[in-house]
């Protein structure tokens, strides 16, 4: 870094201001040309706020930001863009019913509405190669997967020729060997004369791309600094890292105040979860004694011609907790959408209980006992957090009700102090605890957790595993699908692989977690 | 390729105008009224479809602009006796010029405010040339000359059809409707790739604004006489809207379909006024319910339709 040389951005005593919340708070910044800086924090810290303040989408309350010795923190988010400010949406944001290819025409045709249109179209080559998207250049955005879209919104903000990146989240959702060429992909974005920012909870992109990070906590700067000295602060480690930075089962540092005064779950004895949980815990059907809660066999099932799963066999007992794992694509959430009845498989037998219910649909099978907690949370925004609860609760009577959402609440007491608030105006972690609570509300046989600690901070993934710990505790049949291998080994009871439409593997999680193909699925091969 | 399909369009579009130049020399006078009521619903229509189809911007306002038309085309016509396409071409440019006075106050507005806001407007200017009596009051005025015979009437149509119909070419065909549909999508994502969406905006509702004043300059020419209930009248919108929706909202060949079909219903009925009217309703019910891309979206998903099972 040449001192005299002036920083590329320089974000200086920024203020957001939502009423009397303080979403960002007197923060400074600096990036430098060819630098990868990244940003972490808890869910509500201020993270996307940063961003949406860099790149023009939220006005700020106080302080300036300047690109090239330009202020620019009072122009829009046009002018920005056209300045050299690229962003990515968290949840990509493309234009649904253009082309891949139109998307990036988008940005092409607005900063340089008189480019031959050869050269246009040579540069959208070179783009969609880069981000893997060629072979999808003609279909409608619609048609894309959430991953691919996120790699449209990488793809969008590069078609800018940006000076400046922000990446909001883009490595949430991928597995291993995908994050691996997220990394490379990131790598190959850098240049000498542009700056990268990264938003992410993905700790390896964070750690393997950028030398310097910061972390944000309450909307303010914790600390900043060489990445590496980041992840081994201790104070980073209690707001933030949790257990998912460095693992070492007995080497967590004692809780701060912060994160003692955030601690929601206490693991009690299994008698004592079981008396507090009980309001949520079906009794066990007599009649279904002897005959297992969920039998799979020789399912199959798609969307149109697409075949997803290719025969899949599975029993599920009372009590027990299943690790579903694989990579994305492998059919996870098609499984779950199967046995919640929102897919009617092609073939195969669907048992609750015993009793058939293939074909039938998912306001039957959840009358069964089934509660499926959704990938993406689905929190009714225009209900109170209480309301969001008892919509799942509708069928027992008041004094039922109210005694389940005790129960919740003592599972995840933040919800209790939240219980006014609306649904969805809670950060990611809290909402997750909502979308989990409003399952147990059903008071369900056998819940499905789909995906629950995508885009979370990892200590509030800590917190989700205790919850479900209790749950388990307390005798709840669980199925588990996670992208967080280690996380979801270590609650389960079995675990099974799935690849490519059917069980690869499956075993106990110790034989399971040994086994050298789980990591060949996510890691990739070496060569 | 897009070039070269919007070119084929332009020839299309200059060869129809050329054949029908001459529509008159064949055609009678009844034919003639038919087509010119034609040719100013379908301008009328290609400027609310541009809007509404390719930038989002649903407006309730083309009676305003028509209106103005009409009556800045007499007031030019009565006290400075100017000729004719000038006076049109001054039409377009209060059109355009009143469009881009509102708009700071209406594109603070989104979606369904915008519609009611272009509403209000319209309601605006009409108890403005009420109330004035320098604009004729509540009884209008009248064209101090002869208007010009019918042939010649139908020709002003058949340009302004003609500018209407190029002009959205030219924003459907170009690396235009890229930007346009970005806005209408998801206006925040589109600025922050760079668009400028209220210029983007104030470019459409400008352009929508002066090819409605033109019509209805040449509209209120062929009356001889106006006043503000006619010619700021709500049903100016509403027709529009209909026949869009009728021919399909955001198509390219919606207009002219639904042009065609509002003005043929109308001649069909045209003894029996009320049950014009509640057919019309019902068509318009019906088809929001079962076909909301109109009648050139049922024809495209047919053909597309019978396309794929032709091969197997």
């Amino acid at each position: 870094m040449n001192a005299i040389d002036a920083p590329l951005l320089e974000v200086r005593g920024i203020v957001k201001r939502y009423g009397g919340l303080v979403a960002i708070d007197h923060v400074d910044l600096q990036l430098w040309p060819g630098t990868i800086t990244g940003v972490i924090g808890p869910n509500g810290a201020g993270k996307s706020t940063l961003i949406g303040l860099i790149g023009g989408a939220v006005p700020p309350s106080e302080g300036t930001i300047r690109l090239d010795g330009r202020d620019v923190s009072r122009l829009p988010a046009s002018e920005r863009a056209r300045a050299g400010i690229g962003r990515t949406y968290q949840i990509p944001r493309p234009f649904l019913d253009m082309t891949v290819e139109e998307n990036l025409e988008v940005a092409q045709y607005s900063i340089e509405p008189f480019i031959r249109a050869s050269l246009a179209r040579e540069q959208r080559a070179v783009l969609l190669a880069r981000t893997g998207l060629a072979d999808v250049a003609r279909l409608p955005a619609r048609a894309l997967p959430l991953l691919r879209r996120k790699r449209l919104e990488i793809a969008r903000a590069l078609a800018l020729k940006p000076r400046i990146i922000l990446l909001d989240e883009v490595g949430a959702g991928l597995v291993d060997n995908e994050i691996t060429e997220l990394i490379a992909l990131i790598r190959s974005i850098a240049d000498p004369r542009s700056a990268i920012v990264i938003v992410e909870h993905v700790l390896r992109v964070v750690r393997e791309c950028c030398e310097r990070s910061m972390v944000l906590n309450f909307g303010k700067k914790l600390i900043e600094g060489p990445t590496a000295e980041i992840f081994a602060n201790d104070q980073v480690a209690a707001v933030y890292l949790g257990t998912g930075g460095v693992r070492e089962p007995a080497g967590r540092g004692p809780p701060t105040e912060a994160a003692a005064a955030q601690n929601v779950v206490h693991v009690m004895g299994p008698a004592a979860e079981r008396r507090v949980m009980s309001p949520l815990i079906a009794p066990t059907a007599a009649e279904g004694a002897g005959a297992p809660l969920l039998e799979l066999e020789g399912i199959c099932a798609g969307y149109g011609q697409a075949r997803v799963l290719r025969g899949v066999d599975l029993t599920i007992g009372e009590g027990q907790v299943i690790a579903i794992l694989g990579a994305n694509g492998a059919g996870k959430t098609t499984l779950a959408r199967v046995i919640s009845g929102a897919i009617v498989p092609t073939s195969g037998v669907l048992r609750i209980a015993g009793e058939d219910v293939l074909g039938q649909p998912p306001h039957s099978i959840a009358r069964l006992g089934i509660a499926h907690c959704m990938e993406g949370r689905r929190i009714f925004s225009t209900l109170s957090v209480q309301e969001n609860l008892l919509v799942a609760a509708r069928n027992a009577d008041a004094s039922a009700a109210g005694e389940r959402l005790g129960a919740v609440y003592d599972l995840f007491p933040v919800l209790a102090e939240r219980r006014d608030h609306g649904g969805t105006s809670m950060s990611g972690g809290q909402q997750q605890m909502l979308a989990i609570g409003r399952a147990l509300m059903a008071r369900p046989r056998l819940i499905i957790f789909d995906e629950i600690s995508l885009g979370l901070a990892p200590v509030i993934m800590d917190k989700l595993y205790e919850a479900l710990a209790v749950l388990k505790q307390a005798g709840m049949t669980l199925i588990i699908i996670e992208q967080d291998v280690d996380r979801a080994l270590a609650l389960a009871d079995h675990a099974y692989v799935l690849e490519h439409g059917v069980f690869g593997l499956s075993g106990p999680p110790s034989k399971i977690a040994a086994d050298p193909r789980l990591r060949h699925i996510y890691i990739g091969t070496a060569d | 390729m897009k070039t070269h399909s919007g070119l084929a369009e332009v020839g299309v579009l200059c060869g129809a105008f050329v054949l029908l130049w001459f529509a008159p020399v064949i055609a009678d006078d009844y034919a003639l009224q038919i087509a010119f009521r034609v040719l100013i619903y379908l301008s009328l229509a290609e400027s609310w479809n541009l809007l509404a189809g390719s930038a989002g911007l649903v407006s309730l306002g083309t009676s305003c602009f028509v209106g103005l038309g009409a009556y800045v085309a007499f007031g030019l016509l009565n006290s400075l006796d100017m000729p004719l396409p000038l006076v049109l071409v001054c039409c377009a440019l209060a059109g355009g010029a009143l469009a881009a006075l509102v708009s700071p106050a209406l594109f603070r507005l989104r979606g369904l405010y915008f519609t009611v806001g272009t509403l209000a407007l319209a309601e605006l200017l009409r108890l403005t040339m009420v109330n004035v009596s320098a604009f004729g009051g509540a009884s209008g005025i009248f064209l101090r000359q002869d208007p010009p015979p019918l042939p010649e009437l139908f020709h002003y149509a058949l340009v302004v059809a003609l500018i209407a119909s190029l002009s959205i070419t030219a924003c459907a065909r170009t690396r235009v409707s890229v930007i346009l549909r970005a806005v209408r999508d998801d206006e925040d994502a589109a600025a922050q790739m760079g668009v400028r969406p209220y210029r983007v905006k104030l470019g459409a509702f400008v352009l929508a604004s002066a090819l409605c004043a033109i019509a209805g300059g040449v509209q209120a020419t062929k009356l001889g006489a106006i006043e503000p209930y006619g010619m700021f009248g709500l049903q100016w919108s509403i027709d529009v809207l209909a026949m869009v929706i009728i021919g399909g909202v955001g198509l390219r060949l919606g207009p002219l379909v639904g042009a065609l079909l509002v003005v043929a219903l109308g001649e069909a009925l045209a003894d029996y006024p009320e049950a014009h009217i509640a057919i019309a309703g019902v068509i318009l019910i019906v088809l929001i319910r079962f076909a909301p891309r109109g009648v050139v979206g049922v024809v495209a998903s047919l053909s597309s339709m019978m396309r794929r099972r032709a091969p197997a």
